[in-house]
């Protein structure tokens, strides 16, 4: 048995408002990378809307004290990456974005979006590379690293890699289908998986990973995988395909363990961690990144409105078996 | 070596298809049955979405052709191939399909289109099966077999596949930019074509962003449907090419036909002043030449082609005469 004890909200890009145009609101998909002094988080944000009421999304970082992360030592000056040029496949957000080091270097693997006229939008996968330690990341190309595919055709996004037994794996989400509801076009979406040694040519594994459990169009997201005892544990967060901006049925943060990555069993009444009673998460909960620091093991996740508010911390209790 | 153009063959204007006159006839393709020769084509409709009205839609449909194209058998009746549901790739059109007859079975590569918002549409290339001698096409899912990737970012369509020596080769464009080139107007594509081969026809693997047909106009050549057919000892490739802007209207700007010479299926030369393909004065195609298919018949080689206007007032056929 595990729980995690909520610790409270680490970052509130609200705080940051008046510095930064491109930092006006929310602080979503926390993804860490670990430094001797500090914890470097990744997180997306946008400026306000457009005149069309159309928002831009892009990922920037705070900086956090290891002994304490409430302690926030710095933010980002800048994006991380710019916007893609005309026509390609990012030029609308680049979000969310899960890094790794490979050597010096530390590469990005981040949603990129495009707007398109029936629905409002696409995503695809992109690649970046950073040569100065996570500051700035540069594309290794104009398009998106992983294609879409006849039973992944659009809405590929939500990277998380990861390097295990000497293979790069990336969890992903991919669309499945685009919902009417009340004439708007609501997409649904499905964890997947694909494998690499080079992180650069993926094959996919072309199965979702978490069956569906609320209902069959139920929408999954932010697989973030952790190897722990023997077992690998993906903590994810999944929601209704429809009305699913509010309490009843938006996002709730789901589990399941896997010997070998490929088969899962989900088992949601382990995750050990619900909304509040009150407060900033009372809501919803989504978006988790776990990771380990100093003997602890620790989630990042996200409360109402999907980060508006930004990203809050939760400590392991107890054991992932 | 020289074509010899038979001339116009289809005229999309004398036949109607499900209860519509039919308007363009582009991109014509070939699938060789045993009594007749099945040409498809793309034509048009205007859409009715809550989005976009008024924009036209492509739909696929055929003609078949004695074999010695001296009669018209008839046109399709039924809906050949479905457009893609609500966000897919083929969502807005799809044209071209190229069918390709193998093993006993059939497969459609198809170019699918679907529209944006900060340029126009974009496109990706789909696959597709029939199972009643090509009357009907089934997908095999909803997404692209071909799309973009790391070097090539949008843009990826205009499919062509054939088996030579030992695995199937695709022949693709891919665009290479999108720029506002006029000024007021909406941004302009340019693109180029590409390479893939595969041992299963549905997993490709791209060369990933090599042009592999040389340019031969000054600025921003666009190339667009390469076709590929064996001659002698040789590769033949067909395709067409413009300038980026002002090539709609401009007929100095125009589709004009390409070609290129292969012994290898990798080293390609251009070859267009070899072959000097052009337009006749005041006829059906004497503006622009465009969205070539090479095939073979009867031991001979011919090429079909659209004319002014992209096709809007159907195809012709010309023979490779040695």
């Amino acid at each position: 048995m595990f729980s995690w004890t909520k610790m409270g909200l680490v970052f509130d890009p609200e705080n940051y408002s008046e510095k930064y145009v491109w930092l006006k609101q929310f602080a979503q998909a926390p993804a860490t990378l670990i430094r001797d002094e500090y914890v470097r988080v990744y997180f997306s944000c946008r400026p306000g809307p457009d005149k069309q009421g159309q928002y831009v999304s892009y990922s920037a970082y705070v900086d956090l004290n290891r002994k304490n992360l409430f302690d926030i030592r710095a933010v980002s000056e800048r994006p991380i990456l710019t916007l893609g040029s005309l026509g390609t496949f990012d030029e609308f957000g680049t979000y969310p974005v899960s890094v790794i080091e490979k050597g010096s270097d530390i590469f990005a693997y981040y949603g990129g979006w495009t707007r398109c006229e029936s629905v409002p939008f696409n995503v695809g996968i992109g690649v970046a590379v950073s040569k100065d330690s996570g500051k700035t990341f540069e594309r290794l190309g104009p398009g998106p690293v992983i294609g879409y595919s006849p039973d992944e055709p659009f809405v590929m996004s939500g990277p998380k890699i990861r390097f295990f037994e000497d293979r790069y794996y990336l969890f992903y989400i991919a669309g499945r289908k685009w919902k009417l509801v009340d004439g708007r076009a609501e997409p649904v979406y499905k964890i997947r998986l694909a494998v690499s040694e080079d992180g650069i040519c993926w094959n996919k594994i072309g199965k979702d990973l978490i069956e569906s459990r609320i209902e069959i169009d139920e929408a999954q997201a932010s697989p973030d995988v952790f190897f722990a005892n023997g077992k690998y544990h993906m903590f994810f967060c999944y929601r209704y395909s429809e009305d699913y901006r509010g309490k009843a049925q938006g996002y709730r943060i789901g589990y399941a363990w896997s010997y070998n990555l490929i088969d899962w069993t989900r088992e949601d009444n382990r995750a050990g961690i619900d909304i509040s009673e009150t407060g900033w998460d009372s809501e919803m909960i989504s978006y988790p990144h776990v990771f380990e620091l100093d003997g602890n093991i620790y989630m990042f996740y996200l409360g109402n409105q999907v980060g508006r508010r930004g990203f809050g911390l939760a400590k392991l209790e107890g054991h992932l078996r | 070596m020289h074509w010899n153009k038979i001339g116009q063959i289809f005229d999309p204007s004398d036949h109607s298809v499900l209860g519509q006159q039919l308007e363009f006839a582009q991109s014509p393709q070939t699938l060789i049955l045993e009594d007749r020769v099945r040409v498809y084509f793309s034509t048009r409709s205007r859409s009715r979405s809550r989005y976009g009205d008024g924009k036209f839609l492509s739909h696929i449909a055929f003609v078949d052709f004695s074999r010695d194209f001296s009669q018209i058998l008839g046109v399709s009746q039924e809906q050949v191939i479905p457009l893609g549901d609500l966000g897919c790739f083929d969502e807005h059109g799809i044209f071209p399909i190229n069918v390709l007859s193998r093993s006993g079975e059939i497969f459609a590569y198809t170019c699918g289109w679907n529209r944006r918002v900060s340029v126009s549409v974009d496109t990706a290339i789909g696959l597709a099966k029939s199972y009643d001698g090509g009357r009907t096409f089934q997908k095999v899912g909803a997404g692209p077999v071909l799309g973009p990737s790391l070097n090539e970012p949008f843009l990826v369509g205009d499919g062509f596949v054939r088996f030579f020596k030992n695995q199937f080769h695709m022949w693709y464009i891919f665009g290479t930019s999108w720029a506002e080139l006029e000024a007021g107007c909406a941004p302009d594509r340019t693109y180029k074509i590409g390479h893939a081969t595969s041992t299963d026809g549905v997993n490709w693997k791209k060369e990933d962003g090599v042009q592999i047909v040389s340019d031969r106009l000054p600025e921003r050549e666009s190339q667009a449907l390469p076709s590929v057919v064996e001659v002698g000892y040789r590769y033949l490739m067909a395709f067409c090419y413009r300038y980026s802007s002002d090539f709609r209207s401009n007929p100095e700007r125009a589709y004009r036909l390409g070609f290129a010479w292969s012994d290898d299926l990798m080293e390609w030369s251009r070859a267009d002043d070899q072959f000097r393909f052009s337009g006749t004065t005041g006829c059906w195609d004497a503006d622009m030449q465009c969205y070539p298919h090479v095939f073979e018949l009867n031991g001979k080689t011919f090429l079909l082609y659209n004319g002014n206007e992209f096709g809007r007032h159907g195809f012709g056929l010309a023979e490779l005469i040695h």
